[in-house]
């Protein structure tokens, strides 16, 4: 499956926007604004070349890490970033922080606790089966997150259902400071698809192109109704687990994977089709910083909730 | 009117509400192979392996898929089986379905209508990990409605209510009431949340009692009548939301309260009812609130064992009688 030169362009131009998302949020972190800890996602936006398939109907479960698949969903920075700041304006108005909702665009929220995503990737999934419809589903999970029995549940049921759900691992090596070798036997992640005879592959997430073809194989093979697909994305946080944390890993392997980056990857690569010139590039970019900027703004100026809107929102 | 029992009233709802909304499937272990006149008998064959999911034995993945359909709604209910069981899915019940709403700040009107099916109650000889009643810890948790049936009636009208609700609610049975017998209308009808009901009315001491708790009461009001003891027997039905007014209104007459549930006491349905009618009839109050239930054991097998632990008619009677003579 290959994508078309608009869907490319569309892509760089997403990945570019969740990155510069990414450092705006960092400064922000910093400056003491986000009162909650925020586990930046730069460097796996090769993600997104998968996310950016979905159809509007179709569902999506993330992880903690970073804001690309709400970036990818068409989330806007603005309200995403005031619920970084807890404040009314965001998507939960405050009582979620980085665990988003954005129904509108298919962001259906997130759990604290991870790897209680994938039970809920297999109920979006049913929904779709009993209703007939060839929606599909994507669920990301971590290798760390790999462990959890919910995941494997998930596994198991969407095998023995068909389910049309494509389950991405996204494996950037560690799970907080421990590397993934050392909680378990699994050589790749894509060797669980296996156990539960499905179909399983490992690449190199951090090549957008690739996992665009790829991406792309799963999903149609899920709306068809021939069932789930795990892949698993070889990638690497590029920052420490979150921001502010000690990062334990060596320098020398966090540069030999900053020399991967899946963004300046797909800029080259654009640049080498032609569609992409140093003009449009800068263009890009600096479209993203004023979008970000107003982000900011917004942020600053609205407002924080009543303390009496604690009590709203329990019950439908 | 027609007579049935309570088993066969939650069937009922069941099989209505998935009659009248398509969106309604129902999903736990073993539903293929149901006994006829179970709690989901005979639905397998109305309405095919798609809308009843035989589910692999996994609780986690059966609360948590409830919760993904919810967001895609559907209007799913789970058959979790015994509440000791529903233990393995805590994050899911408690975490994603009470809070999901909540903590994404009700983004877009989100809904979780979502009923999960629980099989309560020991004197069965099952020990502790077949015998639990968690009625109460679930009240700890935010987000989560909690029904507890006593009759057929209210089993089939508030199975419709948890249906239709737009919230996670919990729906309990005990085991020792799935035979009671009652009258049921033909027709449609629903029985309110919060809404407690007087099952027996008096004027010495009033008893809050849930589920199979409410047959025990009623029997030690009734051999204490003999004594010319006049107790009133409170059900109420659902313990969230909980209806307090009618329990208020019955204390500031009586003066008197016990609050009789078959879970371990500590932190428990007595404890709060109790500590809540504190709050608002102190002054009215002739005696301390006190509570039957277990002393905070595991249930024992051994019938011995386990009488000497769960409640009883008669120790509800002595603590009724308790109330009346505070030393
Ligand atoms: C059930 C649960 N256990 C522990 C945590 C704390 N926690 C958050 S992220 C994380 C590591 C996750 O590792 P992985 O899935 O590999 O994702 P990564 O952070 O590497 O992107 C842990 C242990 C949690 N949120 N939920």
């Amino acid at each position: 499956m290959k994508p078309s030169t608009e869907q490319m362009l569309g892509l760089y131009k997403m990945m570019v926007r969740s990155r510069a998302f990414e450092e705006m949020v960092a400064e922000q972190v910093q400056k003491g604004h986000v009162p909650c800890s925020w586990m930046s996602g730069i460097g796996q936006e090769g993600t997104m070349a998968a996310l950016c398939q979905l159809r509007s109907d179709d569902h999506m479960t993330y992880t903690h890490r970073g804001a690309y698949s709400f970036i990818s969903r068409g989330s806007e920075p603005s309200r995403l970033l005031a619920e970084l700041f807890g404040k009314s304006t965001g998507y939960c108005k405050g009582k979620g922080g980085r665990h988003i909702a954005d129904l509108e665009h298919g962001v259906m929220g997130k759990s604290g606790a991870i790897g209680s995503h994938a039970p809920i990737a297999v109920g979006m999934a049913t929904a779709i089966q009993i209703r007939g419809g060839d929606q599909v589903v994507i669920s990301l999970f971590g290798d760390g997150t790999s462990n959890r029995g919910t995941t494997h549940s998930a596994l198991n049921t969407s095998a023995l259902w068909k389910l049309p759900i494509v389950w991405i691992c996204e494996n950037n090596g560690y799970a907080g400071a421990i590397p993934s070798a050392d909680f378990t036997t699994f050589k790749a992640a894509s060797d669980m698809a296996a156990a539960y005879g499905i179909p399983g592959i490992s690449i190199d997430g951090n090549d957008p192109l690739t996992v665009y073809a790829v991406a792309g194989e799963a999903i149609t093979r899920a709306r068809k109704g021939a069932g789930p697909t795990l892949i698993e994305l070889k990638t690497y946080r590029v920052g420490a687990f979150a921001i502010g944390a000690k990062d334990l890993r060596d320098p020398e392997e966090i540069m030999a994977w900053k020399q991967r980056d899946p963004i300046e990857r797909l800029r080259r690569q654009l640049l080498e089709m032609d569609l992409l010139s140093e003009q449009l590039i800068a263009s890009i970019d600096q479209e993203a910083r004023i979008e970000m900027d107003s982000a900011v703004r917004f942020a600053e100026e609205s407002p924080f909730p009543n303390p009496e809107d604690a009590y709203q929102d329990l019950y439908a | 009117m027609k007579k049935i029992t309570l088993t066969r009233a939650v069937n009922e709802a069941l099989r209505e509400e998935m009659q009248r909304d398509p969106n309604v499937y129902i999903q736990g272990i073993g539903l293929r192979a149901v006994a006829p006149n179970s709690l989901t008998g005979g639905l397998h064959d109305e309405f095919g392996s798609q809308r009843v999911r035989t589910a692999p034995m996994d609780e986690p993945l059966i609360a948590g898929s409830c919760v993904g359909a919810a967001l895609a709604g559907m209007r799913p209910v789970a058959e979790l089986h015994l509440a000791d069981f529903a233990f393995c899915a805590l994050d899911e019940i408690i975490s994603k379905a009470g809070k999901w709403r909540y903590m994404h700040g009700a983004n877009n009107g989100m809904m979780l209508p979502i009923v999960f099916m629980q099989t309560i109650g020991g004197y069965v000889g099952g020990a502790a990990e077949h015998s639990q009643s968690p009625v109460g810890f679930y009240m700890h948790a935010p987000g989560l409605k909690i029904v507890v049936p006593t009759t057929p009636y209210d089993a089939k009208g508030l199975m419709k209510s948890a249906i239709r609700d737009d919230n996670p609610v919990l729906f309990f049975t005990h085991k020792l009431l799935g035979g009671t017998e009652g009258e049921v209308p033909e027709d449609d009808y629903l029985v309110p949340f919060g809404k407690a009901e007087v099952r027996r009315a008096g004027n010495d001491v009033t008893v809050v009692a849930t589920s199979y708790m409410v047959s025990l009461a009623l029997n030690a009001a009734q051999s204490l009548a003999e004594e010319d003891v006049s107790v009133e027997v409170i059900d109420p039905r659902t313990l969230e939301p909980l209806d307090l007014d009618t329990i208020v209104q019955s204390v500031r007459r009586t003066g008197r309260l016990v609050v009789v549930d078959e879970d371990t006491m500590r932190c428990g349905v007595g404890a709060e009812i109790g500590f809540q009618v504190m709050e608002r009839c102190f002054s009215d109050m002739k005696s301390p609130v006190l509570r039957v239930g277990n002393p905070d054991l595991p249930v024992p097998y051994s019938p011995v064992l386990e009488k000497a632990v769960l409640p009883s008619s008669s120790k509800i009677q002595a603590a009724i009688l308790r109330t009346l003579n505070p030393s």
